[in-house]
């Protein structure tokens, strides 16, 4: 007898509880992981972006999307603090990861870094260590103790879809793996620290088609657990892999500002702003 | 003016720049806690008084002081002041940045007690008639004021000028034979390079002087002194030379021959021209590895007391070589002359040295 039986009397209540529950969890906003308020950014005095306000709820995966030099990679950058790294930077606003604004003065950059992980655009894996020791030495540079390194190997590559092609020959140079295979690496890499959120600087902008929709996968399977923002430049990978998108542009000689962000599928499909449509469709950019 | 819209659906647009928002640039990561100041205050002092107290009181004499007592107590003030702000793990950084800034100042102390004892010692013979007069009718005895080293800046100038007109361009070529024509050779060539940078420099005037003075080709004079200053300057250059095109990106070269360049071509006007900035500084490691040698001089350039002009036929005098007769003579004045030309040979490498780098940098920020 199923479940669904309506002459069940008891299970009837019982389904309709849960539906309940299900129908508030989801109309109930998920967390947001990370988030920005009011953000601005310079280089010197150059202003590269304004007033960015965008939300990353938790397991999600949001698309940055905009014409070169808007100032998305720029972005990304002040999310785990690489910004800071570049001389003459500066910023005005708040970063939030959990609600913490991550430039406080009495944050540990290494701290934030370690749960916001990031892929960029080449792929670099160390080439003086093994494919094995790559995908290892997130845990060794950052003094992670954790147990059954094989287990993190086998679990980050298969989550990162290389596994079954590097599997006899791990013990091998990373240098031997083609870009795409390269580019796999490295997600297995900043995987293997379990981080929180994943960014990722168009990280396809390099590969070849079926490397491409390999990763796009591991990133709809990665956003089931984690955060990801990805930026890209590839529209229908933004649609492909995306949940939100913010559509950031440019005027010339003007600072990058957000001009209209939400569910991917509005974006796509219906944009309120006029730039916003002509970009989705290809009309410039 | 702003005009955030929050319509239908979960999106938000923004259609102008939001002029009412007044931020000014920030580098948040520059801001420390007061926690955070007041830890390193304290790391950085105590040590610094308990060595000065140590000083003050007990017999025990500074350097002993400061390399076993100071720096193991910086090193333990850093470690705890890391661990107690940012948790265990960050104590290497501490003692990495410990070790870096300490073997810094160490550096800067050895270099910084050469200059001032050069400065402090040479300083009461310089003056401009110094610079500019030559030493003709000057005695060893005669008192400071007479005379000076003009000639042998002079000197010194026109060797360096000459080995550097003649050592750059074959040190460039050879470079560019390893790096781009990758001749059937180059290997032996590269392994020739090597061993000559090992050539000592008393052996290269010995060479100039048995192969050209002794077999009557040249007198001693400003072109040997020149061309054994070449010797010594051609293997620098070249390595360094090499050494900066390894560094110059294959796209580059391949990007060139794609237009259909010829080789000869990639290399005069891509991959030189790229290299700019390292040939300079080729050529300015070149000319320190030599401006100071003595040995080679003594052998093919000897000295003088009148300023020469005529490369070819007559003995010349150089820094090194004045320094070297002066330093040794029994009068305080000739002693005093010594150091003020050791203090000028180091003012002018340092102005040259300064010349080529403002000369790199700024054409590097034309093109």
């Amino acid at each position: 007898m199923s479940v669904l039986d309506p002459r069940d009397d008891v299970s009837t209540a019982q389904i309709q509880a849960v539906e309940e529950v299900f129908a508030a969890s989801e109309s109930t906003p998920k967390k947001n992981v990370m988030e920005t308020k009011n953000l601005s950014v310079w280089f010197g005095t150059r202003k590269i972006l304004e007033d960015v306000n965008i939300e990353f709820p938790e397991r999600s995966s949001t698309a940055l999307i905009g014409p070169s030099g808007c100032g998305k990679s720029t972005y990304i950058r002040t999310l785990n603090r690489l910004h800071e790294l570049i001389p003459r930077a500066a910023l005005a606003g708040e970063v939030l990861y959990n609600d913490e604004d991550i430039y406080a003065p009495e944050v540990d950059p290494v701290r934030i870094r370690l749960k916001i992980g990031m892929v960029f655009q080449k792929p670099n894996p160390f080439p003086s260590m093994t494919i094995r020791g790559n995908v290892l030495s997130g845990l060794k540079l950052s003094g992670m103790k954790k147990p059954d390194h094989d287990a993190i190997v086998e679990k980050t590559l298969t989550a990162a879809g290389l596994w079954k092609e590097v599997k006899d020959r791990l013990n091998h140079a990373a240098g031997e793996l083609s870009g795409g295979q390269q580019q796999r690496l490295v997600i297995a890499r900043a995987l293997a620290v379990d981080p929180h959120v994943l960014l990722m600087d168009e990280p396809c902008s390099a590969l070849d088609p079926a490397s491409t929709l390999k990763i796009e996968e591991t990133i709809r399977e990665l956003a089931q657990e984690m955060t990801i923002i990805i930026v890209t430049h590839n529209m229908q990978q933004a649609l492909r892999v995306s949940d939100h998108t913010a559509f950031f542009l440019a005027a010339e000689n003007e600072p990058g500002i957000v001009v209209e962000q939400g569910e991917t599928g509005t974006i796509f499909s219906n944009p309120k702003d006029e730039r916003t449509l002509d970009y989705v469709n290809g009309r410039f950019g | 003016m702003t005009v955030t819209s929050s319509g239908t659906g979960s999106g938000t647009v923004t259609y102008a720049r939001n002029e009412s928002l007044d931020q000014k640039p920030q580098q948040p990561w520059a801001r420390r806690t007061p926690e955070f100041r007041l830890i390193n205050l304290v790391a950085v002092v105590v040590p610094i008084a308990i060595v000065g107290l140590l000083f003050w009181y007990t017999p025990i004499p500074a350097p002993i002081l400061v390399t076993i007592i100071y720096f193991p107590l910086q090193l333990l003030a850093a470690l705890w002041a890391a661990w107690h702000l940012r948790g265990r793990k960050s104590t290497p950084d501490a003692v990495v940045m410990v070790l870096a800034i300490g073997f810094s100042i160490m550096t800067f102390v050895i270099l910084g007690s050469i200059l001032f004892s050069i400065a402090i010692r040479g300083f009461q013979a310089l003056s401009v008639g110094f610079i500019f007069q030559n030493s003709l009718y000057i005695s060893p005895s005669t008192p400071l004021g007479w005379g000076g080293i003009g000639h042998a800046i002079l000197g010194t100038f026109y060797i360096v000028l000459i080995a550097t007109l003649i050592a750059v361009p074959l040190g460039i070529g050879t470079a560019v034979y390893i790096t781009e024509v990758k001749g059937r050779f180059s290997a032996y060539v590269r392994f020739f390079v090597q061993a000559m940078s090992g050539v000592p420099s008393v052996v290269a005037g010995l060479f100039i002087l048995t192969i050209l003075i002794y077999n009557g080709l040249f007198s001693q004079s400003v072109i040997t002194g020149a061309l054994a200053y070449t010797i010594l300057m051609l293997p620098t250059v070249a390595r360094t030379t090499e050494e900066v095109l390894k560094l110059i990106p294959e796209d580059l070269r391949t990007g060139a021959l794609a237009l259909g360049s010829t080789r000869a071509r990639v290399v005069l006007q891509v991959v030189l021209p790229a290299a700019r900035t390292g040939l300079v500084t080729a050529t300015i490691l070149g000319i320190g590895r030599v401006v100071g040698e003595t040995a080679p001089l003594l052998l093919t350039a000897l000295s003088n007391d009148q300023t020469v002009l005529n490369p070819f036929n007559s003995t010349t005098a150089s820094l090194p070589v004045y320094i070297f007769e002066k330093v040794a003579l029994p009068f305080p004045d000739a002693v005093a002359r010594a150091w003020g030309a050791a203090l000028t040979l180091l003012i002018i490498v340092g102005l040259l040295f300064a010349l080529a780098r403002v000369l790199s940098v700024r054409r590097f920020a034309k093109k």
